[in-house]
């Protein structure tokens, strides 16, 4: 009897143990040519383009390595997943966000505190890397930065004889009198519910400021008894909107600024190249969002828009780090931010572009402040707060709920 | 005989420990992680019992995802039913074109739910927008997916679009097995329509309106795909339903264990609708 039943299930094992060999012949070394691979794995779509171009010259460059990018859409989730199955990319560019931070805390990347390859990069965003992850540890090198600001129609306001608003109360009159001629003054997609940051970061950061966050988790403060200012704030901006602007999408708010359907559009530079996909021949500018009264208080929001970190598992970290090396070289990071209408965290290398010109004075004067909602637990979906607040406009149910919400995540930890 | 049975397990055996592995082995690995802390990524975890359980019954976004999902998968269910049943009904009578229009019904089946849901979003913010607006009604010129307390009926009208298709094949492989000579019969007696249908016909297809109600319902309960290709679970937690919860709070919020102890409740809650559900339904056909 027993026979009976152990040939069957030797040959189930084996058919399993077939299907398990062919899994891992997908991931050997690709030694038979001779080549080191690298991964590099990265989250920005708009990006990929320009780093195949740089792969490309570096694999020319280096023709013991071959470097091949993986950039899946949702990018954060795909690596949490691969970081769960122990599966970590060679080199990962991402984000400087809540979740470079918790894997940062899980020990997952190098560190490189005391390695040349930081030596040339801006100490501001350094240092925000280290306030975010609260760790010793620089586990990752700042790459290219961004901006979130105000981005506006020049015709739209040479037509009505506008200048750049320095204060809030600026800031709110320039809206007034594009409302008063009859458009739109801003073009929100809070349908998309991430839209809302890009009006919660400047406000939340220059009014309150980053400090809170850590007051917050050690329980000394309430956003019920900080935040009503901001708030005010993030409601008031709706006035000036235009019609359902619940029902329309960040793709769609790219087009219809592209089209001039309003006189501003609170987004952060990343979306510049997909404006004028949609139309080439728009005139525009950003400037910094004026969230207070106090012109000289007024940062601009800029945080790390990719970092570039190498998995301490990693098989081939001197190819890895050999190939973060070459992309922090100045003319190739000048070639990525120049495509990419980003800005450099590699000293010395500027944005040039017209655009952007608005911005140069804060960024050379330090004059800079990171984004808010990075210090704000995932988990949290903070995003999904903003959209219902603004939805129904109800103050204290909504400072009630972040107070709630935080303890809730903290509770679970 | 023997050599027979063996043949058999061959061919059971592979399936079983494929089914073990990819199916069985992670489900406990989930009830597993649900008494522990996990992120879903870290290097270590502790148990913590049954604080996950505890805390999902004091958190108001998996009670409201609840309470979404319920209202969606009963008002789906209903609605697919009802419709799928007329619609059988009138391609099963002696019409033009019939398999034509029985095509025709049948195509939304084969469209992927991403594709139908973008193609949707599309309409619900673009074109019913315009119409809206010309017909000069202000409720109507906006994206009603941007509505915290409308969006759910938009979801429900994109499932139930494309949901009646297979309910439709169903109920007509159904009408296909009532005899003839049943309805030439009552019409000797002088029957009507109506009463034809409340007495011949629907009686006659209990079995096949059990099955599905018990699929449309199920696959109400599992809602995922139209939600994310319509409002991500917006506009604030309004349309997220237990499955996206789950899915959103497990792998981009780092709450692994968390929701993996939602999952474990929600497992349960579907296996006893389903029992009362069948328990019900069948009962109902037995007493017809």
């Amino acid at each position: 009897m027993m026979k009976k039943v152990i040939k069957p299930m030797l040959a189930g094992v084996l058919a399993i143990s077939l299907l398990s060999a062919c899994g891992n012949n997908g991931n050997s070394e690709g030694a038979s040519s001779g080549k080191v691979e690298v991964e590099f794995f990265q989250g920005k779509a708009e990006a990929k383009a320009t780093f195949d171009k740089l792969i490309t010259k570096f694999n020319e460059a280096n023709p013991e390595i071959k470097v091949t990018q993986v950039n899946p859409p949702d990018a954060e989730t795909v690596l949490k997943t691969r970081v769960a199955k122990k599966d970590i990319p060679d080199v990962v560019g991402m984000g400087a966000t809540d979740t470079f931070s918790t894997l940062s805390k899980s020990g997952l990347f190098e560190d490189f505190t005391n390695d040349p390859l930081i030596k040339d990069i801006q100490p501001a965003y350094l240092e925000m890397l280290t306030n975010m992850t609260g760790l010793t540890e620089m586990n990752g090198v700042p790459f290219s930065t961004n901006a979130n600001g105000v981005i506006y129609n020049k015709a739209i306001f040479k037509e009505l004889n506008l200048t750049i608003p320095k204060t809030w109360d600026e800031f709110m009159a320039v809206a007034q009198k594009v409302k008063d001629s009859g458009q739109n003054a801003f073009y929100l997609t809070l349908k998309d519910a991430w839209t809302t940051l890009s009006i919660f970061n400047p406000l939340e950061s220059n009014i309150v400021g980053l400090d809170f966050f850590a007051q917050r988790a050690a329980g000394t403060v309430t956003f019920k008894d900080t935040y009503r200012e901001v708030a005010e704030k993030q409601l008031k901006v709706l006035d000036f909107a235009q019609k359902d602007v619940f029902g329309k999408n960040y793709n769609d708010g790219n087009t219809a600024f592209a089209k001039g359907e309003s006189a501003m559009y609170l987004q952060g530079v990343w979306a510049i190249p997909e404006i004028q996909k949609a139309n080439p021949a728009i005139e525009l500018g950003v400037f910094p969002f004026p969230s207070t009264n106090d012109a000289t208080k007024n940062k601009l929001v800029s945080g790390v828009d990719t970092l570039l970190t190498v998995a301490k598992s990693s098989k081939h970290k001197e190819e890895a780090k050999k190939f973060v090396a070459f992309l922090l070289q100045p003319d190739n990071i000048k070639q990525y931010i120049s495509e990419q209408k980003a800005f450099s965290a590699v000293t010395g290398v500027t944005q040039d572009d017209a655009s952007v010109a608005d911005l140069k004075e804060s960024f050379e004067s330090g004059n800079l402040v990171d984004f808010a909602d990075h210090y704000i637990p995932a988990g949290m979906k903070v995003e999904t707060i903003f959209q219902e607040f603004l939805q129904k406009k109800d103050i204290d149910a909504y400072l009630t709920k972040f107070d709630t919400e935080w303890d809730k995540i903290s509770n679970r930890k | 005989m023997a050599k027979r049975r063996i043949a058999f397990y061959l061919m059971t055996i592979p399936a079983l420990l494929l089914f073990f592995t990819f199916h069985t082995f992670p489900a406990l690995q989930g009830i597993f992680y649900a008494f522990t802390n996990w992120d879903g990524f870290g290097e270590s975890y502790d148990f913590v019992g049954f604080k996950n359980f505890v805390n999902l019954f004091k958190d108001e976004n998996v009670i409201n995802s609840y309470i979404f999902t319920f209202k969606y998968a009963i008002v789906v269910t209903i609605l697919i039913n009802v419709i799928s049943l007329l619609i059988a009904l009138g391609l099963n009578a002696k019409i033009k074109f019939k398999n034509f229009f029985r095509g025709v019904y049948f195509l939304p089946n084969i469209l992927s739910v991403l594709i139908v849901g973008f193609i949707f979003n599309y309409l619900f913010s673009n074109v019913l927008t315009t119409w809206g607006a010309k017909m000069g009604s202000e409720f109507l010129s906006q994206n009603i997916l941007g509505n915290a307390d409308w969006a759910w009926i938009g979801i429900v009208i994109v499932a139930v679009w494309q949901g009646i298709a297979f309910n439709t094949i169903l109920y007509l492989a159904g009408l296909q097995t009532i005899p003839k000579d049943l309805y030439e019969a009552s019409n000797l007696d002088g029957a009507g329509k109506f009463r034809e249908f409340i007495s011949i016909t629907f009686p006659l297809l209990a079995s096949f309106f059990t099955i599905n109600m018990v699929l449309a319902m199920k696959s109400g309960l599992m809602v995922f795909d139209q939600i994310v290709a319509l409002t991500g679970g917006g506009p604030g937690r309004s349309t997220q339903s237990i499955a996206l919860l789950i899915y959103t709070g497990g792998f981009q919020g780092g709450e692994f264990a968390y929701q993996s102890a939602n999952a474990v409740i929600y497992f349960i809650v579907i296996i006893v609708i389903s029992v009362l559900q069948l328990k019900f339904l069948q009962k109902r056909e037995m007493d017809m």
